[in-house]
């Protein structure tokens, strides 16, 4: 099945592999300084991530050997197990801190939710991409069927209960509907409904904790030792940072534990204390390159479904990498979403390497010839 | 962005690729090529570059609002996170008798503390340390309430001085036993006891009131200050500089690893005028019968004290980590008064011994000779009053060495009359009395020389010539300190000179190096009146060596004593006069004095005793005066070749007749 192109190699995305590389390299030294206990071993936990970006680095060559309009045949078998594995954490996994998130797979915990979101941007791409609407734009009855599809794993995850992964999958839809364009009327009552749904959400549907984050968020005081504490601690390691950061390996914040989720949600903080200001941007420089890198993909793919693909995995990458850098930062409550390549986390960074592996699978692919159907 | 759509537009048509046959042949489906549509779907993916960028912009400049423009706030912060600070007690000085012997130095001393950040309010943590530490928890939970509101880092003390057993076992149990550290204090010893306690004084811890006029940079709640004596009036001197320790902690308080701190400065060293052997000697005279009084001992050619007794002395065990109100209010119910330092806060009547002054008065006035004859009948009429003589049979025919020898009372009436209240009182101010001394010791009183216009002021009547017989003898409006009578009796010692009493000798910084160094003070100085105070003398020397000589109990071994009784009514009231003296009550009996000083003929030491309610002065404080001196003298005493070296013989016994 695999017939292999030479010319593939040719196209190859050197460039996504280098600045993949750069960025993993970063990712995986501030896990080391971050979960480092003293002594003169890494921590365990630095040796997990760094097989699972072994294994994530041989998914993105195995993935980029496959046509992405054959995967597109895919999606839509996928998104089913998607659903059945997600049905299956909410009724048959035992609770964790409160959710049912992980199915113990004995080497590691998958989190569904994770794949869920990079299945939805395929489904989402390939639904968008053979609706052909003309230039007018979608109406709401066009939307019917990939708002069903979103709404099943949305729910699913709603209610095990993942609020962020959840979010993230509404934001997708939302982002991969609006690039599909809209028609205006479409686009008034889709926003009214939006703000009536969020309204009655933040009535009903939340969770109490889920609210007193935003709350804690809106008044950070009233809440010191929680939320607000560790976004305070949080804001208090990026800043202390300052210029050039106190020395990798020297954060005090990280070391001392005042940082919660020091190698997870809030890695990135560790990253800015401990190098400041110069290090946090030449990382963000490299890591913003990355996603307009995939902008640039998607703008030299070479069909629809390729432009809407690449499209929604980079909103994927960058809405979260904003929402995590936006908590980090003090922007937003504390939402569980990592940073994609950077907190640690089997599930999330497999995912995301995937995503780029499926980039630059479109990237290869830019100049085949579309065939005509 | 521009680079971007030019190589749009370069970007090979299909058509171009050869290859795409092959791929033709395979069963990929690619969707509906339309350049126009794609064109407008990569406009929608140019914009969403721009949505991206401006994304990264406000990270960006997020990123440099907290990291430079507000990094230093955020860098204090963290270093307030993490860094903590004690403060170290420093010791405080230690305090020495005049030959450099310890009086009271510090000894470490072990208390168990709890950290509060380490863990919460913990039941089954408490009631395990009321019972290792034998305490009732009420009591662990007082100390607790009592320290709610500070800065967790700030250890609550559980219990103070534990014994070594116990400091081992939670040691060794540290870990069952989380936030509960032992924290080493100094903590005073005091080598004799309660010697010289009212001179000494004693710790406390502060108090609220204290703590709000006190330095913060000095002081913090707990610490121990001085709350009497000298460890409160050198409290300066004394504390020391406390040290800091700076440690590392993590977010739940535990300590990660120490930073550089400083060590604390010990408190200055003083060394005392007083000499341990003679307070000692004098303590125990006084407490072994049980006496409440004082004994002052001073030297008479420069002011030094050589002891300061009060008596009772403070328990000064009974104030270490707090007094109870049972202890204090046993001390106030006391009827000997051990709260009160008798030495400057007891204020007696100086009785015969103030003759010493009348004579002088008379003398240098000229309203007396030496050999002015007097004769006492046992009685003295002034006015419609009869003044008696203690004397009741009479002494007959006095002169002045016989007369302040046996301490007549009908000669010195005369002679008080003759020279009026103002006259006599200024001489006695001139020798001390009537004023402070300015001995560093607290709530000194001033004593009380009347003048005519002191009463004319005081109770606004006219003084009445009758109070002037009285006043001469030492009774009636006279009051004085024992150290003011000491200072009196070392000033005719000496020969006129008033010198300020002083108990420092030296003070020492913890490198050794004397900061401040006795030197003696001159007040005052009586001129032209050697011939007059050798005549005083004399007669002195007659009352403890003479036949009839009052003070006969205080005579020593080859050292002559100058000395003179005195005993001070506390009430006249007829009830009593029947009693035999045994019978009248406690509070009724008169005061005993005796004050002395030697060797006569080159005096070198003043000694002044008074016991309260001892009757009299030759029988009850002589003795007193006499043990001290033995002390003073030591080996003198038993070896008169040194004498030869300081005695004058004969010169000051020309009077003898």
């Amino acid at each position: 099945m695999l017939r292999f192109d030479r010319r593939l190699i040719h196209n190859f995305d050197w460039v996504m592999v280098v600045v993949l590389l750069l960025v993993s390299a970063m990712s995986l030294a501030s896990l080391f300084s971050s979960t480092w206990a003293g002594g003169p071993d890494p921590s365990p936990i630095f040796y997990k991530q760094l097989y699972f970006f072994l294994l994530g680095f041989a998914l993105i060559l195995m993935t980029v050997c496959i046509d992405y309009n054959e995967l597109e045949k895919l999606a839509y078998l996928a998104y089913g197990g998607i659903c059945i594995l997600l049905l299956y954490t909410n009724f048959f996994v035992s609770t964790v801190a409160g959710t049912q998130r992980w199915i113990n797979l004995g080497f590691f915990n998958l989190q569904p939710s994770e794949p869920a979101k990079l299945i939805m941007v395929l489904v989402l791409a390939s639904c968008y991409a053979y609706n052909d609407v003309g230039t007018s734009g979608f109406r709401i009855r066009d939307l019917i069927k990939p708002g069903i599809l979103t709404a099943v794993p949305f729910i699913l995850i709603l209610i095990q209960p993942d609020l962020g992964t959840a979010l993230m999958l509404g934001i997708i839809f939302v982002s991969m509907t609006l690039f599909a364009k809209l028609r205006l009327g479409t686009m008034a009552i889709l926003a009214s409904a939006g703000a009536g749904g969020a309204f009655i959400g933040w009535k009903y549907l939340l969770k109490d904790y889920q609210r007193r984050r935003i709350e804690t968020f809106l008044h950070p005081e009233s809440d010191p030792m929680n939320h607000g504490y560790q976004i305070k601690q949080s804001k208090i390691a990026v800043g202390s940072g300052e210029g050039f950061g106190k020395g990798f390996m020297e954060g005090t914040q990280g070391h001392l534990n005042f940082l919660p989720e020091r190698h997870t949600d809030f890695a990135f903080a560790v990253w800015c204390e401990e190098l400041g200001f110069a290090g946090s941007l030449f990382f963000l420089s490299c890591y913003f390159f990355m996603l307009l890198w995939g902008m640039y993909i998607a703008l030299t793919a070479r069909d629809k479904f390729g432009v809407m693909l690449a499209f929604g995995l980079v909103m994927l990458i960058f809405w979260q990498a904003v929402i995590n850098l936006f908590m980090i930062m003090g922007f937003l409550p504390v939402v569980g979403i990592p940073l994609p390549l950077f907190s640690y986390g089997g599930s999330s960074l497999m995912t995301t390497l995937l995503a780029i592996g499926l980039l630059m699978n479109i990237r290869m692919r830019r100049f085949q010839k579309p065939e005509v159907r | 962005m521009k680079n971007l759509r030019k190589q749009n537009r370069k970007r090979p048509r299909p058509s171009e690729n050869i290859d795409c046959r092959r791929d033709a042949g395979k069963k990929t489906k690619i969707t509906h090529y339309d350049e126009g549509e794609l064109d407008c779907f990569r406009r929608r993916a140019l914009y969403s570059s721009v949505v991206l960028i401006v994304f990264f912009a406000i990270i960006i400049t997020r990123l440099w609002y907290l990291q430079i423009q507000h990094g230093e706030e955020y860098r204090l912060l963290a270093k307030n996170n993490r860094v903590r600070n004690l403060q170290i007690t420093a010791p405080r000085g230690n305090i020495l008798d005049r030959k450099g012997r310890d009086i009271v130095t510090n000894r470490p001393s072990f208390n168990v503390v709890w950290v509060r950040e380490d863990n919460k309010v913990d039941d089954e943590l408490i009631k395990k340390m009321a019972r290792l530490l034998d305490i009732d928890i009420s009591e662990l939970l007082t100390r607790m309430r009592k320290m709610a509101g500070t800065p967790g880092h700030i250890p609550i003390r559980l219990a103070d001085d534990i014994e070594w057993s116990k400091v081992a076992y939670i040691e060794n149990n540290r870990m069952n036993l989380p936030g509960i550290k032992i924290e080493v204090l100094p903590r005073r010893v005091y080598h004799y006891g309660n010697l010289a306690s009212h001179v000494i004084g004693y710790l406390g811890e502060i108090s609220r009131k204290e703590l709000d006029k006190a330095d913060p940079e000095i002081y913090q709640g707990g610490d121990q200050v001085g709350k009497m004596g000298l460890e409160r009036l050198r409290e300066a001197d004394l504390r020391g500089e406390k040290g800091q320790h700076y440690m590392e902690v993590n977010a739940r308080g535990f300590e990660q690893r120490n930073l550089k701190g400083f060590e604390p400065m010990p408190g200055n060293d003083i060394q005392l005028t007083i000499d341990v052997d003679l307070q000692r000697a004098a303590e125990e005279m006084m407490m072994e019968a049980d006496n409440s009084g004082a004994v002052v001992a001073i030297e008479v050619n420069s002011g030094r004290l050589l002891t300061l007794t009060s008596s009772p002395v403070l328990e000064l065990d009974k104030f270490i980590g707090g007094i109870s109100y049972k202890n204090w209010n046993a001390m106030l119910a006391n009827p000997h008064h051990p709260l009160i330092n008798k030495v400057v806060q007891g204020q007696y009547p100086p009785a015969s011994t103030y003759k010493i002054v009348t004579a002088l008065a008379g003398l240098a006035e000229g309203v007396i000779q030496p050999e002015t004859m007097i004769y006492c009948p046992g009685f003295y009429k002034f006015g419609n009053r009869t003044y008696r003589c203690w004397k009741h049979s009479g002494h007959g025919a006095v002169d002045l060495q016989r007369a302040l020898s046996e301490s007549c009372d009908v000669y010195f009436y005369q002679v008080g009359q003759r020279l009026g209240v103002d006259r006599l009182a200024g001489y006695a101010r001139r020798v001390g009395l009537g004023k402070k001394t300015g001995v560093e010791m607290e709530h000194e009183k001033k004593g009380l020389i009347p003048t005519a216009d002191w009463k004319k002021q005081r109770y606004n009547k006219v003084w009445q010539e009758g109070e002037t017989l009285s006043v001469a003898i030492g009774q009636g409006f006279d009051l004085v300190t024992p150290l003011q009578l000491a200072l009196m009796t070392a000033t005719v010692a000496n020969g006129g000179t008033l010198y300020k009493p002083s108990l420092i000798e030296t003070v020492r910084n913890p490198d050794g190096k004397i900061i401040e160094q006795f030197t003696p003070t001159v007040l005052d100085r009586l001129k032209g009146q050697d011939k007059n105070l050798q005549l005083v003398k004399s007669a002195l020397i007659e009352a403890v060596n003479g036949k009839h000589g009052t003070g006969r109990r205080a005579r020593l071994k080859n050292i002559t004593v100058a000395g003179k009784t005195g005993t001070a009514q506390v009430v006249r009231l007829k009830q009593y006069k029947h009693l035999k003296e045994e019978d009248i009550p406690y509070k009724y009996r008169d005061h005993a004095w005796f004050t002395c000083f030697a060797p006569a003929e080159k005096p070198e030491i003043a000694v002044s005793v008074i016991v309260e309610h001892g009757l009299h002065g030759g029988s009850t404080a002589a003795p007193i005066a006499k043990a001290v001196l033995e002390q003073y003298f030591g080996d003198r005493l038993d070896d008169p070749e040194e004498l030869t070296t300081v005695v004058l013989p004969g010169r000051l016994l020309i009077t003898e007749n």
